[in-house]
Order: structure tokens, then sequence, then C-alpha cells
């Protein structure tokens, strides 16, 4: 019952932000990639698949945080702000179930765009001789999964700041779950207990995006350990599915008005 | 069907802010199978009291009960519900058929139900010829007919309705209190909140009555007019010019050939009468002086 409302939030959510447009993106980044690849086959002397993999899942991974940034941003706070989540959640459909099928459809957004725009990068990789390696079927699963947890990050924070401030808070700690990895190996926070703490319990805390992100792996290996890869499924599934119960709580004892 | 039970609310927007207390212990009842009326003049508390009802903000005090007739927990309850918000906003891109099936399956109808449904009442709100538009081409008066459509194609046992009238041209309102009645007829209960008296007065057997957050009436519209009456009665007469009644009338209005009409409080009404009779004056009627609902509420509004 409750399972079907869900899906159908989702569907409708889907079918009104593909109206919005916002897959055109595909066409451009598909057409820059076109003319890259064309430009990188002239000028660079034996590694254009190289250039190709690099700038199209580099496209992909910046389109798919646009996409959890803005539309997230959004997803819940227009319903509330126009009234329309009245419509729905004056039908019998639990508060939960419409978080969930707002999600789901805007992840059904980010999964068209992921799955589009990877194909062109892994065709165009192919065509020019590239070889497809498992390690990058990973990383774009990957890219898609962090735009998973950045669109939760978006949405919870929608809930308790405004918009602008709740696009930026986000977008901090997406650029600080990229770099505490590499300031934890910092020489000067190593020899400093006090800044070790922090950045550990910040890490523990806080989301921890570099976990999903192969793309510098990518153009050096063909593979990784599976357990790396695992472990880093599994945080960022457990971290989204933390996410979402939060936000659920929240939108449960939200006052909407 | 649904008893708000001593509601307060009180608003505190932010730590700075005075904390404003939109419901000031409110109760009321709305009975299975009667056409209630809601009234207040802006920001007498009608939204908020309905958007408690409907579960979308809590309470600061108080709760609100439904009849074990729409059910036992919230979604049975709701799927008896149909609820129109106040200027309702309807997802823009979507076309007017896909928001009724977005709604009609979100009550548990099956596509056949909405097509039946979509059927039956689109020609009766005439918006039969743009069901395939996206709705951000509609009208005002338009949004709000197929809004109504929502509301009622689940065959709700109780619609509530926040101000369904308001910014409707008088042929829209016409038309859309016409369909209220009939769905009242079919034996829905009908709540709905409106700040233009005549509305009310014209279709509803009951009326609530909120001003500044406080209840100030509850009960049947004709016990309104009866309490705001002052049985005071018109008594319109041929009369000479300088004919001086006996008893004092508490006005008197003078019309063309001699006609007087004056007003006598229900104690002298025969005594003035018999005055009239005994002097063979033709007495052309005698009325009580009822006021309309409008007066009763101005006055109200008036007091304290
Ligand atoms: N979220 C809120 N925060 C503060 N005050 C509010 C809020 N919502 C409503 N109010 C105030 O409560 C009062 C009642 O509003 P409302 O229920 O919308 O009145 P009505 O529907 O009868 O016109 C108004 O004075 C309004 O300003
Ligand atoms: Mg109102």
């Amino acid at each position: 019952m409750t399972f079907q409302k869900i899906q159908i939030i989702a569907f409708y959510t889907f079918k009104e932000l593909l109206k919005s447009k916002i897959l055109i993106n595909v066409f451009f980044v598909g057409l820059l990639l076109m003319v890259m690849t064309y430009v990188a086959t002239e000028f660079t002397y034996g590694v254009p698949e190289r250039v190709a993999l690099d700038f199209g899942l580099g496209m992909l991974s910046l389109s798919s945080i646009a996409i959890s940034l803005f539309l997230g941003v959004n997803l819940l706070s227009k319903e509330i702000d126009s009234r329309t989540v009245y419509m729905v959640i004056a039908r019998p459909v639990p508060r939960y179930a419409f978080i969930l099928g707002k999600i789901i459809g805007l992840v059904g957004i980010q999964f068209v765009n992921v799955f589009l725009l990877s194909l062109m990068t892994l065709v165009v990789t192919y065509v020019l001789g590239g070889n497809i390696s498992s390690l990058i079927l990973w990383a774009i699963g990957f890219t898609f999964l962090e735009s998973i947890l950045l669109l939760l990050v978006v949405v919870l924070m929608s809930l308790l700041a405004n918009n602008i401030l709740s696009s930026l808070i986000s977008v901090v700690i997406l650029l600080l779950g990229h770099a505490v990895k590499e300031t934890q190996g910092v020489g000067f926070v190593q020899n400093n207990p006090f800044v070790k703490t922090i950045l550990e319990i910040y890490h523990f805390i806080l989301p921890g995006f570099y976990k999903l992100n192969l793309k510098d792996f990518v153009l050096y290996k063909t593979a990784l350990p599976l357990e790396y890869l695992f472990s880093s499924l599994v945080y960022g599934l457990s971290y989204s599915a933390f996410l979402l119960l939060v936000i659920i709580f929240i939108f449960n004892r939200k006052n909407i008005d | 069907m649904i008893k708000f039970t001593n509601v307060t609310k009180i608003f505190k927007s932010d730590i700075l802010s005075q904390p404003f207390t939109a419901l000031d212990h409110v109760s009321f009842n709305v009975p299975e199978g009667s056409m209630v009326g809601f009234l207040g003049a802006n920001g007498a508390g009608k939204t908020t009291s309905l958007k408690i009802i409907m579960d979308f903000i809590r309470p600061t005090e108080g709760e609100v009960l439904f009849s074990n007739s729409l059910g036992k927990n919230k979604l049975e309850i709701f799927k008896n519900i149909g609820f129109l918000p106040e200027r309702p906003y309807f997802y823009p891109t979507l076309s007017g058929l896909d928001f009724l099936k977005f709604m009609g399956k979100l009550s548990g109808l099956s596509l056949n139900q909405i097509n039946d449904e979509v059927k039956k009442w689109a020609p009766i709100f005439k918006i039969e010829f743009a069901l395939n538009r996206e709705l951000k081409t509609y009208s005002k008066g338009m949004l709000q007919r197929i809004g109504f459509l929502a509301t009622i194609m689940h065959h709700p046992k109780i619609i509530i309705l926040d101000e369904p009238l308001s910014g409707l041209d008088p042929i829209g309102r016409k038309e859309l209190k016409d369909v209220i009645i009939q769905v009242h007829k079919e034996g829905k209960t009908v709540f709905f909140s409106s700040h233009i008296i005549p509305d009310v007065e014209e279709i509803c057997d009951r009326v609530i009555f909120l001003k500044e957050g406080k209840l100030v009436y509850d009960g049947s519209v004709n016990s309104l007019m009866q309490s705001g009456k002052t049985q005071d009665f018109y008594i319109s007469a041929h009369v000479p010019p300088d004919f001086v009644p006996h008893i004092k009338p508490k006005e008197s209005i003078k019309f063309p050939d001699d006609l007087q009409k004056f007003l006598v409080s229900p104690e002298l009404k025969n005594e003035f009468l018999s005055e009239l009779i005994t002097n063979q004056f033709n007495v052309v009627s005698v009325e009580m002086q009822k006021p309309s609902l409008e007066e009763i509420f101005y006055k109200t509004r008036g007091q304290a």
C-alpha cells in the first residue's frame, strides 16, 4: 500500500523534474565531449582516450553534483513554500512516503544523467581504443552513490536552514569530505595531536566523500582491491541510510505551514 | 465527526519574536451529515484550525478527535477526507489529467475509477477541454474547480475546504456553491471556511464563528439569527400625516401615500396594532425585524 504511494510520488516527481529540462545538460556535455575528444586526437600524442575518459568522468561528477545541489535544495522546500505538499499529505500518505517518493524521483533523474553521460564517455573511450576496465564501472557507480549522498546532505540542510545557506553548507561539507583524507596525511596534522583529534572526530561524523572518489585511480590503475571497494560501498550506503532516517525523523515532526 | 477539543496554538517564529496566540482554547464539533460554515475575518485563525485538523501543524495544547465512522488510524481517516487548501497551488508542469491521476492514485483509486470520476465531473466543472493542458495555463477559476474535483473524486465522507469561493467571479461562486450543495445532498459532511457571510448564510445549516483566535459561536444558523434578533416588529399602515400614536414607536419612517412604517417592541406590538385597527387605519404588513447574518457578524465583531 504505502510502497505503492512511494512509487506514485516518485513517478510524478520524476515526470515533473524531467520537464524542468535539467537533462539538457546531457546534450551539452555530450557535445563538449565530442569537441574535446576531437581536439585531443588532433593535438595530444598517444593518449586521446585518456583525455576523453578523464574529461567524461569529470563532467559526469560535476553535473551530478550540480543536480544534487540545485534540485535537492528545492526538492522539499519548494513543495512547502508553494504548499503543493498539502495536496499530497492531505491524502492517506504517511510523511515518510512523501519524502521517500520525492527523493527516489530525483535519484531517478540523477540515474538517467549518470547513465547517459557515462555511456557517452565509455563509447568515446572505447572508439578511441581505450580499455574499459571494471574499475571505470566502479568509478561511475561511486559517482552515482556520491551524488545520492550529497543529495541527502542537501535535503537535510534544506529542512534546517534557508536555501542559500543550506546549499553553501552542503558545498562546504562536500569539499571537506574530499579534503579530509589528504589533510590527515599532512605533517603538521600528524605532529599536532589536537588538530588530529578534531579531524578524526570530523571524519567520524561527517561524510567522507573521498571514499567514493575513484577518478584518480582510474587513469593509472585497472583494479583496486575488492575489499577497499566493498568497504567504501558499504560506507556510502549506510551513511545514506543514516541521513535518510534523520531526514524522515525531522520531517515527521515538522510543522508544515 | 470531527471534534476540535480545547485547542490552543501559539506561534513563535524565532527566539526574538513575541509569541502569538492564533487559537485560544477553541472547541467545536462538526456533526456528521451537516454543512458547516467556518466564519471569521482574515487572521481569525480559520486556516490554522484546518491545518491542525489535517495534522500539518501540531497544536500547542488540545487535540482533534475523529469519529469512528471516519476510521481508526490516520491513513484510514485521511482516506475519508477531501481537503482543498486555501489558494491551492498546483504542480505547474503537470497536465490537468495527470494531476487528477496523481491525486486519485494517492487516495487509492484505480485508473478505471479515476477515469470514471473524471468523465462524470469534468463536464460539470467545465474543464474537459483543458485536461491535457499543463496546469500553469489554467485560470484561477479552473484551478479551483479542478482542485475541487480532486477533493471529491475519492468519495470522501467529509470535505474540508479552506476559502473555496474566494477569488472567484460571481458566476464561478454560484457554480461552485451549487456543486457543494449537490455533494452535500449526496450525503457528505461539508466543512468550509469563509470570511464572506452571505455564502455561509445561504448554504450552511451550522456555523462556527471565530474571532481573533477565540470561538464566539457554534450552533445552527437559525439560532444565531435568533440570538441576533431584537424581536422587534415593523408595522406598516396607511395613517393620516398628523397621526400621533398613543404608544411611542422606537422608530417611524414616512413613505409616500400616507404610508408609515413603525418599529415596535414585541410586548407593545398587539396594543399598537389595536390602536391602528380601532382607528380603522389600513394595516399593510407586520413583519419581524430579521437581521442578516452579516449584521450579526459585524455586531459580534464590534463587541469586546
Ligand atoms: N507560522 C506562523 N507564524 C506566526 N504567525 C502565524 C503563522 N501562521 C499564522 N499566523 C498568524 O495566525 C493568525 C491566524 O491566521 P490564519 O489561521 O491564517 O487566519 P485565517 O485563515 O482565519 O485568515 C494570523 O494573525 C496569522 O498572522
Ligand atoms: Mg485563511
